[in-house]
């Protein structure tokens, strides 16, 4: 008995003691995650003042909800707001799926080194900056001077320009199909992780009951990777309020401006150009909120569907 | 032999004496802003400017000066508001912009007040009021002098060009109104002088400030006898509401469609492509700065003769508004780049800021700092003590490149004395080209008016500028690229987008301020 009541304690002092190096190893990323991500949200406070640069947001003046309604009344807010939504929706819609099928029909080649390069060169896109892509997107899709529309007028197919960049549709279009482009290779990689985790005799026993491969595929395959895509998609609905700043800055012009005026390049022109600080602070906390309200809510519904979701 | 050597011997003991004086640990630093253009081969912190600075003024008051380079290419006002707020700023910062962030500090008391520094300073005094106090004023506030501005010694900033071998191609004469340029245009552009590529006239979009270039061209059509004063003022960021301009934006329109504007107008923000098309002679007219063919840094009058045998740009003056019978053209207002000193810098540290700058006033450093060595950035000086035979960045050793504009920056331009002089010498830096230089800047100085300012900070420009500016880069784009017979629907649609993001507020509260005595500039139109 004297064993038995001896043994939790110095389980514990074991426990720590087996472990210390892992816990100091876990030092660093939580000093970034404190430093990094929960100090500055301090910063918050600037939302609610009317920010004085002199002694920073310790000292300014607390005027409640005013920076919101400012900024809320400006004409640009519900269009870039509403653009904001519906391109990341279009994006979700057109490039979700895509890694999916990407990933499985990598997983099915059978040539090695076809299989390397291929992977290699999806990938790349991921790593060219949006400066770059946009130069490439202007060479390709210009009106007149670009290499399509060039090409197409050449050859007699079309003899007005196809407005790839300067019509909104068309170019919430191109905005859609070279945000796939650019991150479809990327996207391949988690999936093509969880499907190596796929036990094999799954698929032994479904060759043996007779499944051909796209039987393979839609039985076995899909239904191991499913957890991973439920993950992904809440994810991915919770960034739906975010949109990056340089893909729709770089890619955006005048011509489409109701079209492609998002709220990280309405923050730009509205609160970091005019060094309106507090605003461009109450503008993302309302994306936080609103994308913490999205993701909540999709996590709660994949949940509701038998999946494991997030938390 | 032996000679030559014990000279060498001795320029490198000199050479190394001097480099090893600079910076002492114990000396105090001073922080200076100068702006970083991106000429190739130059670091401005390091440059040969920063080294002058430190051997002339540094080492003999035992300061440290420390260049501090900001991006002039890339938001340098969003750079320095972000260091202000962070309090690391360098002791003398400059900004071109005046109301976002200076307004904010002065509101807050947050920048040292310069009254008592600059009685110490008499150099510095002496040299921005040396055209009369006006200048020192911009930066008052109830008498308090929060900030200086440069000095600016060419005000001049419209400069529109036409290509001399093409109009003698077409057998025309320089063009002296809107409808010959119209003729000259549509004759280049059918007889695709430029090539496959031509585009006679490259109109693109300056999306920060889309009517900056544009309002050269629609000032032209406005009808002066239904604009008093104070509309002139109010309408001041949104001259596109101004009675007649709208004929500005269907003459676009009609190029537009003619194909003489490109399709892809509203996509050039992308100057890099805009400076090939012009050196490769694709291009038959454009609007610009007043010296912007020959330009030390990209010089479209050399590099176009290289692609065009004969190729040749002129100055001519089109824009001829008809209700006064004369082509405006606007110019600068005195008043230069912002110069203040945060309050984050001590007593001791904002006394040598203007140590610095008195120094910086006194006719040989400033000649010096803007002007670099003879026989390395210029060849000799004239019998007026004005450079000749200017170099190129390009052609001048890394270690003597300068930048002469704003490192010097109590002055906005190359100064040399006196009014006469800093004209003459405008045109000299262009070697071969100074008859084309001085007709430019004469067009560019006649039938003016200057910039319009504001002595108070515009609530409503803080607020609405941002999203005007978008709906006017929009609305441009869409009136000069609709079908001509939707172009009143159009022009409709796009004033009532900007008057809705804004601009109603903006015009409202600038014509309050015209009545009360706060504007600057002058109006061309009949009082």
């Amino acid at each position: 008995m004297t064993v038995n009541a001896a043994k939790p304690a110095k389980k514990k002092i074991h426990w720590f003691r087996r472990d210390w190096r892992l816990y100091v190893m876990l030092i660093l990323p939580v000093a970034f995650y404190l430093i990094f991500c929960y100090k500055p949200m301090a910063g918050i406070m600037l939302a609610f003042q009317k920010y004085n640069p002199v002694v920073g947001m310790w000292g300014s003046k607390f005027i409640g909800m005013k920076n919101f309604e400012d900024v809320m009344k400006l004409a640009d807010f519900k269009p870039a707001l509403v653009n904001t939504l519906w391109l990341n929706l279009l994006g979700l819609i057109a490039g979700f799926p895509v890694p999916i099928v990407l990933a499985i029909m990598l997983n099915e080649l059978k040539a090695i080194k076809f299989k390397k390069v291929s992977q290699t060169l999806l990938y790349l896109p991921h790593f060219l900056s949006w400066i770059i892509i946009g130069g490439m997107v202007l060479q390709i899709f210009a009106p007149r001077t670009g290499v399509i529309n060039a090409l197409l007028m050449k050859w007699g197919w079309i003899d007005k320009s196809i407005p790839f960049l300067t019509d909104g549709p068309h170019w919430q279009g191109t905005y859609t199909f070279i945000g796939v482009w650019q991150s479809m290779g990327w996207g391949t990689i988690l999936y093509l992780s969880a499907i190596t985790g796929i036990n094999m005799e799954l698929f032994e026993a479904a060759k043996i009951d007779g499944a051909n491969k796209m039987q393979q595929i839609w039985h076995v395959t899909l239904p191991g990777i499913r957890s991973t895509i439920a993950v992904l998609l809440i994810l991915n609905i919770g960034q739906m309020m975010n949109i990056s700043f340089d893909r729709p800055f770089i890619l955006k012009n005048a011509q489409v401006r109701d079209y492609c005026d998002v709220l990280s390049t309405f923050v730009y022109r509205i609160g970091i150009e005019k060094a309106q600080y507090a605003r461009a602070t109450a503008i993302g906390l309302f994306q936080s909120l609103v994308g913490l309200v999205l993701i909540s809510s999709a996590n709660f519904t994949i949940k509701r569907l038998g999946e494991e979701g997030i938390w | 032999m032996k000679k030559t050597l014990a000279i060498i011997l001795a320029l490198v003991l000199t050479l190394g004496l001097a480099s090893s004086a600079l910076a002492d640990d114990s000396w105090p630093t001073l922080r200076v802003e100068v702006f970083d253009r991106d000429t190739p081969g130059l670091k401005v912190a390091e440059g040969w400017q920063a080294k002058y600075a430190q051997e002339n003024f540094g080492d003999p008051n035992q300061i440290n000066i420390e260049f501090v380079g900001y991006a002039r290419w890339g938001g340098e006002e969003g750079l320095i508001a972000a260091d202000l707020a962070a309090h690391i700023a360098p002791d003398i910062c400059i900004t071109y912009n005046n109301n976002k962030i200076v307004d904010q500090y002065i509101e807050f008391d947050g920048l040292w007040k310069l009254n008592d520094l600059l009685e110490g300073a008499p150099n510095l005094k002496a040299f921005l009021t040396e055209e009369g106090d006006d200048l020192l004023q911009v930066g008052q506030r109830d008498g308090v002098q929060w900030f200086l501005n440069a000095r600016r010694i060419s005000r001049a900033n419209v400069g529109i060009f036409i290509r001399e071998d093409w109009l003698k191609e077409l057998g025309m004469e320089k063009p002296t109104n809107i409808e010959q340029l119209t003729a000259y245009l549509e004759a280049a552009q059918e007889k695709k002088l430029g090539g496959d590529n031509t585009v006679a006239f490259p109109f693109g979009i300056y999306e920060s400030d889309p009517m900056f270039n544009v309002r050269r061209i629609t000032d032209a059509f406005v009808d002066f006898a239904q604009v008093s004063e104070e509309d002139w003022y109010a309408y001041s960021k949104t001259p596109e509401m101004l009675p007649g301009a709208k004929e500005g934006f269907r003459w676009l329109n009609k190029l537009y469609n003619e194909g003489i504007i490109s399709e892809s107008f509203a996509l050039q923000n992308n100057d890099a492509a805009n400076d090939t098309a012009m050196v490769m002679g694709y291009n038959g007219f454009f609007t610009g700065q007043p010296d912007q063919p020959w330009r030390t840094d990209k010089n479209y009058e050399i590099e176009l003769e290289k692609n065009v045998p004969g190729g040749h740009w002129i100055s001519c003056s089109p824009f001829v508004n008809e209700s006064l019978g004369k082509a405006l053209r606007d110019i600068y207002t005195p008043a230069g780049l912002l110069i203040f000193v945060p309050k984050d810098s001590d007593e001791e540290h904002a006394k040598m800021a203007f140590k610095y700058l008195d120094w910086l006033a006194t006719p040989e450093n400033l000649f010096a700092m803007q002007n670099g060595t003879e026989g390395i950035n210029y060849e000799k000086l004239n019998e007026d003590g004005i450079p000749v035979g200017v170099k190129a960045a390009a052609d001048v050793p890394d270690e003597n490149k300068i930048h002469a504009g704003d490192i010097a920056f109590i002055s906005n331009g190359l100064y040399y004395g006196s009014a006469e002089k800093n004209a003459a010498a405008l045109s000299l830096p262009f070697t071969g080209y100074e008859e084309d230089v001085k007709a430019a800047y004469l067009d560019s100085m006649t039938d003016t008016w200057t910039q319009i300012g504001w002595s108070v900070p515009i609530q409503a420009v803080t607020d609405y500028e941002g999203t005007v500016r978008g709906a006017e880069a929009k609305f441009i784009a869409d009136v000069v690229s609709c079908d001509p017979a939707e172009f009143d629907t159009v022009y409709d649609a796009g004033i009532e987008d900007i008057k809705s993001a804004g601009a109603t507020e903006i015009i409202d509260e600038l014509r309050a301020n015209f009545q009360a005595g706060n504007a600057t500039g002058t109006f061309p139109g009949n009082k």
